[in-house]
């Protein structure tokens, strides 16, 4: 029976109370460890399309009549539009339309960063509405910029109210510590650099609009566009069919959507609005920089006894404020905890939701003062995690639904034993280390997504849901748990996807969510396909009659199930698990680092395709990897211009960068989760990757790297300062000579 | 823009605003950028030697020809090794990789700089973390050939169309008169590049990640007709050789003088693998 009920949903840390429709999920889960199709690996069903060329990404279409827009953006940091006038740039020959301030909303005049759109001009082909916006006639004003979150924090300029977080009595804590330790930890900001840059298609079809759009929320496009417009959503039918890269960057319409939206409207042709690459460098989204300032105390046997932090999360002129925070607060079972988190608004590009925001920047943080203070105590970092872990939600004392971080510890020892062999592979010049760092994040998924199966006379099967597939395999993963359920072989399902028009409700592929949220409602109806099966062999007489033989009566008949997403278990915190554990030399004259071998180890509950997952580990250490070392965005410090805006300038890791990566998985359902137990994986590998390099960096060469990206620079300093820190404690012991 | 495949030097004559080029991994996203404006194209590879003759290195040779040869010394093999990706090296020519230009963010993003012709050099009071070290009052802009330093430390000859010159002679560090940082006249070509007899060579170069980065620091050293030549990648506005084997003469700016920590140790151990 259908009831209304109302639920609580997370994604990316921030919830928020919905209504969803459920039916009765009276699915048992299946047993643990690999079954006939789910937890065996499957290669992508798509992944021949891909590497051939053949997939047609939202880049690649081409539609009748189609024009091409061009947006121009504002050069500075900081300026106000004086003068426009677009009429040159409609004299440009091929230019259908031009837009600017006075015509859509999101087209401004006062920018607060380079990259904001201020006009936009569609023409025959690229290069003419690029002609068009060179044409325009435009004059700033330029103004003084804000660069420094910390002077932000001091004039006020902040995106909302500060956020203060705390449990017990911090001052009581540090009182009762036998060590204190405080840091200052930074990170810088990076880069989403999906290899499809953000683009639309916009289409207008009488009084509906179709989107093409490179998107990781198909119906959330929808329903945004639908507002943007005043249409009702029905009337907006959104596509993706693939999906090269998102990253938590291509969540919503965005600028470019709407632009291609109205100037589709002015010019009854459909309109293409793509960034360059160059655009995606300013106006396509970043992880924000961060500082933190923070303190510990614990008792001489490593008992957390406080933690207290400042968060300057320097958002830019706009975006929300994560929550670096987050860690400190659920990691570990410390009785007192406060933290303040301030969100900087400045003349910078704005934030967005980047692999598991906040989180990234936050472990950094707290997982190297976890290391230090286990130095300065003496005690095992991994011993030290163990004494401090929590069984219960720290913060508010729920349940955990499952949590197996002990068990990831447990696995992680022999990485762990490594390091006394690889301590001592060091010489004078190289020093080797091994760190570690633990994993929290969230990743439960959660409701409304639904699903339908549909079973024809040659018993193949087809999944229909109109999510998207952002590259991650889910598709693959989607025909597995159906093929499972039916108990039919892999490569008898088809997944129909990326189609508003086609298909149910579809959850976001952003928060690990897509395979908890979209896997239940797969399991779920193909299990009701399989019962009206069972029910039809029965009335046959044959209870037993094998799935083949029922449906081949049906000739041109169809077998259809639907099932939906049910709701997370009630009361308790869903969240994902892990530890890394990480290797590196350093060559102490240079300040050069190789990172040599990264072991992780994740729970994330039952893994669905440990090939994919173990594809998700590598891609995470790898971006993270970028993130520790190389990445960085920088801005000239007076104009706030972006000087990384190519990508000789903006280092990617190559795959000469990449170490070994082991990856191993608990791989056990989670029993309070869902019908299948399973969580997400997208984003927990490049939570603790940061932190564990540092931290291998300490253990190898005594050097405090409180600093991303670890440049040859930073290094360098930090091994000067370890030296200075070393001959000031020497002259310190040495008795004094009289 | 047209595109001309010239087939003699002949041809050349007179191209106006004509460009030149060879693979065109530098020239093409400078025109893209709208640093280079030409009305034509002239692709020179048919034109230029390609090809290494025992101590003679045609200009037109790619980095990986030169890279995959035996016959070519250390230092400029190894340099051309650590020179970009496979796919540039496939491409890029040597006398293309001598004349490439600087890596200086605000040059490549077109500011009013003074290697353009301004009254300012943005990186002395800006972002200069990758920037030079020597030379750098007037221009920080740090010269990113990892093939020049080896040549230089070489003591290679040019030889072009017009006249033969010490590799050292084809640069010059831009002044307030003349912002040009080579010597070449206009339409000059570069045909090929001699050896002398080299005892013993070798390239050392610091990038911030692994593979297919401009050098932060590279350093050349060779041991030739009994004497050491050293020369620097990424360190000056020009591929720069060390007087007396020392980086004493260094001018960095605050947010530069990490590099000459990492110079010290490669020249040092740069010094080591000739003595080895």
């Amino acid at each position: 029976m259908a009831r209304l009920i109302r639920t609580e949903k997370e994604i990316e840390g921030r919830y928020e109370e919905v209504w969803i429709v459920v039916e009765e999920d009276v699915l048992e889960q299946w047993p643990p460890g690999p079954l006939d199709v789910v937890g065996r690996p499957a290669p992508r069903g798509d992944g021949l399309e891909r590497a051939r060329g053949k997939a047609v990404y939202t880049a690649d279409l081409r539609l009748n009549g189609m024009l091409h827009a061009a947006v121009l953006r504002s050069p500075h940091a900081h300026a106000r539009v004086r003068r426009i006038d677009l009429a040159p740039a409609l004299a440009v020959p091929g230019v259908h339309a031009a837009i600017g301030p006075a015509d859509l909303d999101l087209l401004v005049d006062e920018c607060g960063y380079e990259g904001a759109p201020v006009a936009a001009v569609c023409a025959d082909t690229l290069e003419r509405a690029r002609a068009g916006i060179a044409a325009i006639d435009v004059e700033f004003e330029v103004l003084e910029p804000l660069l420094d979150s910390d002077d932000a924090v001091l004039r006020g300029s902040l995106l909302g109210e500060p956020r203060l977080r705390q449990r017990g009595d911090v001052e009581r804590g540090l009182a009762e510590a036998d060590a204190v330790l405080s840091a200052e930890f930074r990170t810088s900001v990076v880069l989403h650099n999906s290899l499809e840059t953000h683009q639309a298609i916009v289409q207008w079809v009488g009084d509906s609009v179709d989107v093409h759009i490179s998107t990781q929320f198909i119906w959330g496009v929808r329903d945004a566009v639908a507002r943007g417009l005043d249409l009702p959503p029905d009337k907006v039918r959104v596509v993706c069919n693939y999906m090269g890269g998102g990253f938590g960057s291509k969540n919503g319409p965005d600028d470019y959507t709407f632009i291609a939206a109205e100037l589709a409207k002015r010019t009854g042709r459909p309109v293409k609005c793509a960034l360059t690459r160059r655009e995606e460098h300013l106006a396509a989204g970043n992880r924000n920089a961060t500082i933190q300032r923070l303190t510990v105390g614990a008792k001489e046997d490593g008992t957390l006894t406080a933690l207290r932090g400042e968060y300057v999360n320097a958002v830019g002129w706009g975006g929300w404020s994560s929550p670096t925070e987050g860690p400190m607060h659920l990691l570990y079972s410390c009785p007192n905890v406060s933290s303040t988190t301030f969100p900087a608004k400045l003349n910078q590009p704005p934030m967005k939701a980047f692999r598991a925001p906040g989180f990234v920047e936050g472990t950094f943080g707290l997982e190297s003062l976890l290391d230090e203070l286990a130095a300065k105590l003496g005690i095992d970092p991994l011993e030290l995690r163990r004494r401090n872990h929590s069984r219960l939600d720290p913060g508010d004392d729920r349940p955990f639904s499952d949590k197996n971080l002990l068990e990831c510890y447990r696995r992680a020892e022999p990485h762990w034993e490594r390091r006394h062999e690889v301590r001592a592979r060091s010489t004078d010049v190289v020093k080797r280390g091994v760190g570690m760092a633990s994993q929290i994040w969230y990743g439960g998924g959660g409701p409304p997504s639904y699903a339908w199966v549909r079973v024809g006379s040659d018993g193949r099967a087809t999944v229909v849901t109109a999510m998207q597939d952002i590259g991650t395999g889910t598709k693959t993963a989607m025909a597995q748990i159906a093929a499972e359920e039916l108990g039919i072989p892999l490569d008898h399902v088809t997944v129909s996807a990326g189609d508003s028009a086609r298909g149910p409700y579809a959850s976001i592929s952003a928060g690990s969510s897509t395979t908890p949220s979209m896997g239940p409602a797969v399991r779920a109806a193909a299990a009701d396909a399989r019962r009206q099966i069972e029910e039809i062999a029965e009335q046959r007489g044959d209870p037993d009659m094998p799935l083949g033989e029922v449906v081949a009566l049906l000739e041109d008949g169809q077998v259809l199930g639907k099932g939906a997403r049910g709701p997370n278990p009630t009361g308790m915190q869903v969240l994902t698990f892990g530890v890394q554990v990480a290797e590196v030399a350093v060559d102490v004259e240079t300040g050069e680092i190789w990172v040599e071998r990264v072991a992780a180890v994740h729970d994330v509950g039952r893994v669905i395709n440990p090939l994919g997952a173990s594809s998700q580990i590598e891609g995470g250490i790898i971006q993270g990897i970028g993130h520790t070392l190389s990445e960085e965005r920088l801005h000239d410090p007076s104009s706030g211009a972006i000087l990384t805006t190519s990508f000789d300038s903006y280092r990617l890791p190559t795959i000469a960068d990449v170490p070994e990566i082991v990856s191993e998985l608990v791989d056990v359902p989670d029993p309070n989760l869902t019908n299948l137990g399973s969580k997400g994986l997208g984003e927990p590998p490049i939570v603790p990757t940061a932190a564990a390099i540092a931290n291998a960096i300490r253990d190898a060469t005594g050097a405090e790297v409180r600093r991303l990206p670890i440049t040859r620079e930073e290094m360098l300093r930090a091994l000067r300062e370890a030296e200075e820190r070393q001959r000031e404690s020497e002259r310190r012991e040495a008795p004094a000579r009289i | 823009m047209k595109l001309r495949r010239a087939s003699s030097v002949a041809e050349l004559e007179g191209a106006g605003r004509s460009l030149l080029l060879a693979g065109g991994t530098e020239v093409v996203p400078l025109l893209r950028a709208g640093i280079l404006e030409a009305d034509e194209l002239i692709d020179v590879r048919s034109v230029v030697p390609r090809g290494i003759e025992g101590a003679t290195i045609g200009a037109g040779t790619t980095l990986a020809e030169i890279e995959s040869s035996a016959e070519v010394p250390d230092a400029l093999r190894e340099a051309c090794r650590l020179a970009a990706s496979p796919q540039l090296r496939n491409a890029g020519s040597l006398a293309g990789n001598l004349l490439q230009s600087t890596r200086c963010w605000y040059w490549r993003l077109n500011w009013p700089c003074r290697l353009h012709g301004g009254d300012t050099c943005f990186a002395r009071d800006g972002e200069h973390r990758e920037h030079a070290v020597f030379a750098n009052r007037f221009c920080a802009s740090a010269h990113p050939s990892d093939a020049a330093a080896a040549l230089l430390s070489l003591d290679a000859t040019l030889q072009t169309d017009r006249r033969k010159l010490p590799v050292g002679e084809l640069y010059r560090v831009p002044t307030e008169d003349d912002r040009r940082t080579t010597t070449l006249e206009p339409g000059e070509l570069v045909l090929s590049v001699e050896l002398p007899a080299v005892e013993r060579s070798v390239y050392l170069k610091a990038m911030e990640r692994k593979r297919w980065a401009f050098p932060l620091v590279g350093v050349a050293a060779a041991r030739v007709g009994g004497s050491t030549r050293i020369a620097l990648a990424g360190m000056a506005p020009v591929p720069w050789l060390l007087d007396a084997r020392s980086l004493d003469g260094a001018t960095p700016l605050p947010g530069n003088a990490y590099k000459l920590e990492i110079a010290t140790a490669l020249v040092k151990r740069a010094l080591a693998q000739l003595d080895a």
